[in-house]
């Protein structure tokens, strides 16, 4: 497993790759997410934390146009990523989704071969002209994941065959695969076992020296393991942000301090 | 309160041996309930075995027909004056002419063999013999004039009051009072029987042969009206499947959701529950009085056919595009796929096996239509083969007929011989419903993927 080591940097990243100003979003007349503002910085883990239903997924779905694809869902402000606005009329969702990349709340491979799955994304974008170049995305995209050494022998056998666990894995690859900027994670450990929760955030971390990652939890240990910032939401608001450490063991705000002890939530 | 609550207590506390009144209660509704479902199915199944066994009682004995073998001259002088074997010369000679010969060929069977009946005539002998006998022999002839001038041994239907006399729907007592068969030629068919001369084996002019007058039920055979179904489901195929998939995909994938998709939807759901003869004025009004298509044509059945079909196939494409999992979605868009993308790689193929069943389904229903043919002509009494590509009415558009259709043609007619050609015909239409199912089955478990 040594080749799946990456050196862990510090980071002292203040780049800045998604900038979020008053951002709304109404579900009909449902006012979900009242004027969040975030500067989300490169290189680096961003955890969402927040009760249910604060709005932390819906914010997150922003950030690469998955709202789009809810009728009823209506986006204001500006997000802007590299300083390009997203929602711009002239934005195709479908480039943008290619540099954010996302992984879902479910483990949702395709049921199709595990090498189809990692494959897919890289083959409709044309990243590799031919078969050789294909085998080797789909290879680094699995070391990546932690994945290779469990499914180097049954690379067409079906992803759905796969534990919840290496499922959740093998989406994290199928993401990576299309070599993204940010990475948008949505709970991807709530249908996970310790173990495999274990696996994924250790990859999480990883992951942090090439992209940016955002990951929305309903765990504020994981949060607190994973992250280097942490954006609190509570009902639609951005109550606070700032570094991890600081918002578990000095939070600023009262409501903040009541979720992390527990008092809310 | 506690008043209340005590004899509550002591119900509880009886033995887990003896039921309680409520349980005796909850388990005989139970018993009474499976009894109910019990019976139900029961019902369903006997009527099945009724059906089957009717239906295979009476037209399986139409796979097997009566035949006579004779020993057919065929003089030059009388069948080719040119004597060159010219086909125009030849082609003068009708069939009266072969009939005659096939008379002369069966008196000399009856005198051959030595057979007498008391009471027959010698000149009703060739009432054995099919009306169609004397056709097939002048086809034979023509198709190979070198026969001319020799003896050749044919096997010849026998005709349907015969045929029935060996299945016993005929016997001495209606052959009395039938005006075309006395009982003297039946005890001749039984004595040419006991000779060998005459045989019952299989028949496949059945599914072969078009149909035949009602003179001559023995010959009559479903070939026109098969291929006429065929063709008409291949132009169901064609139209009703991709038509079908495009506009349920576009409804359920990219459509918006408003008022005008909302009446569509309930135009979609009530168009399935038309009854089948709206659409056969339909088509009667369209195609054939305004397109100018003509009438009995498979092109314009499979179109009417089509627009029935059509809202099965979309509500059935729709109920297995529901199916696939939106997370399927959200992952193909996640990856950056289009939408066009997500549908055509990951849902389309999730969503195959349910498309196909639904649209064999429809295609079954529409094999075994008939209200709608009726309109538009297809019930027409259709003798010749229909061409696939013909230079006046394109391809499919030469009269023909349909399966369901030539059942009720048949339960029309006089003659009882048809009646088991109907029945046989409805086996032939059952045995190709019940293949299409068990295709339907085979396409749902080779597809089938789990998720």
């Amino acid at each position: 497993m040594n080749d799946m080591r990456i050196v862990e940097s510090a980071v002292n990243n203040t780049e800045t790759k998604i900038s979020a100003r008053d951002v709304q979003v109404y579900y009909g007349a449902n006012h979900a997410i009242k004027d969040v503002s975030v500067d989300i910085p490169d290189k680096t883990v961003t955890a969402f934390i927040g009760p249910s239903g604060c709005g932390k997924s819906t914010f997150l779905r922003c950030l690469n146009r998955m709202n789009d694809t809810i009728a009823i869902c209506r986006v204001s402000g500006d997000i802007t990523l590299d300083g390009e606005n997203i929602y711009d009329p002239r934005v195709d969702p479908v480039q943008l989704r290619a540099k954010v990349g996302m992984v879902f709340q479910k483990p949702n491979p395709f049921p199709k071969s595990i090498y189809d799955n990692v494959a897919y994304g890289p083959k409709i974008h044309g990243l590799s002209r031919n078969k050789a170049g294909l085998d080797e995305i789909v290879e680094s995209a699995l070391r990546k994941a932690a994945l290779w050494n469990e499914v180097k022998d049954r690379l067409q056998a079906p992803g759905t065959g796969l534990s919840g666990g290496q499922q959740q894995r093998l989406c994290i690859a199928r993401a990576i695969a299309t070599s993204p900027e940010v990475l948008l994670m949505d709970e991807p450990c709530s249908a996970l076992d310790p173990i495999a929760t274990a696996q994924v955030e250790e990859l999480i971390d990883e992951l942090r020296c090439q992209f940016s990652v955002v990951i929305v939890t309903h765990s504020m240990q994981q949060a607190a393991r994973v992250s280097q910032r942490t954006a609190f939401f509570h009902l639609g608001d951005l109550v606070e942000y700032g570094e991890t450490g600081d918002i578990f063991t000095r939070p600023k705000d009262p409501r903040t301090e009541s979720y992390i002890t527990g008092r809310i939530g | 309160m506690t008043a209340n609550a005590t004899p509550d207590m002591t119900a509880r506390k009886g033995s887990l041996l003896v039921q309680d009144k409520r349980t005796t209660k909850r388990n005989a509704t139970e018993a009474r309930f499976k009894a109910c479902g019990l019976g139900a199915i029961a019902i369903g199944v006997v009527a099945l075995v009724i059906l089957v066994t009717s239906i295979l009682g009476n037209g399986l004995s139409a796979f097997k027909q009566t035949y006579i073998r004779l020993s057919i001259e065929l003089p030059e002088p009388k069948l080719d004056k040119s004597g060159v074997r010219d086909l125009e010369v030849m082609k003068k000679v009708t069939t009266i002419g072969y009939a005659a010969l096939l008379k002369k060929a069966m008196v000399d069977a009856v005198e051959n063999n030595g057979i007498t009946v008391d009471g027959l005539k010698l000149k009703d002998v060739d009432d054995l013999i099919s009306k169609e006998a004397p056709a097939t022999l002048r086809n034979l002839v023509l198709g190979n004039p070198a026969l001319v001038g020799t003896t050749i041994t044919l096997d010849v239907l026998a005709s349907g009051r015969i045929d029935g006399y060996f299945k016993d729907r005929v016997n001495l007592q209606s052959a009395a009072r039938d005006s075309k068969i006395t009982p003297q030629q039946l005890i001749l068919a039984d004595a040419l029987k006991a000779k060998g001369l005459l045989e019952i084996r299989l028949n496949p002019d059945f599914i072969t042969a078009p149909d035949a007058s009602d003179q001559r039920p023995e010959a009559a055979g479903l070939g026109v009206a098969i291929l006429g179904s065929a063709y008409m489901m291949i132009v169901v195929l064609v139209l009703a499947l991709p038509i079908g998939v495009a506009a349920s995909v576009y409804l359920e994938e990219f459509a918006p959701k408003n008022r005008w998709t909302d009446v569509i939807e309930v135009n979609i759901s009530n168009l399935a529950a038309v009854p089948s003869i709206v659409f056969g004025i339909l088509g009667l009004a369209i195609f054939i009085n305004f397109a100018g298509l003509r009438a009995s044509a498979p092109i314009v059945g499979g179109l009417v056919l089509t627009l029935m079909t059509l809202p099965t196939i979309i509500i059935s494409t729709r109920a297995a595009l529901k199916a696939v999992p939106p997370s399927i979605r959200d992952a193909a868009l996640g990856v950056g796929a289009s939408r066009m993308q997500s549908v055509a790689h990951h849902v389309l193929p999730l969503a195959a096996p349910g498309i196909l069943t639904g649209t064999i389904i429809g295609l079954a229903q529409a094999l075994g239509e008939t209200a709608p043919l009726l309109l538009i002509g297809m019930v027409a009494f259709v003798r010749e083969y229909p061409a696939a590509w013909s230079a006046k009415d394109g391809l499919f558009g030469e009269p023909s007929t349909a399966l369901p259709v030539q059942v009720y043609n048949w339960t029309q007619r006089a003659d009882p011989a048809f009646f088991e050609r109907a029945s046989g015909a409805i086996i032939v239409l059952l045995v190709f419903l019940l293949a299409m199912n068990a295709v339907a089955i085979i396409l749902r478990r080779r597809f089938e993927r789990r998720w």
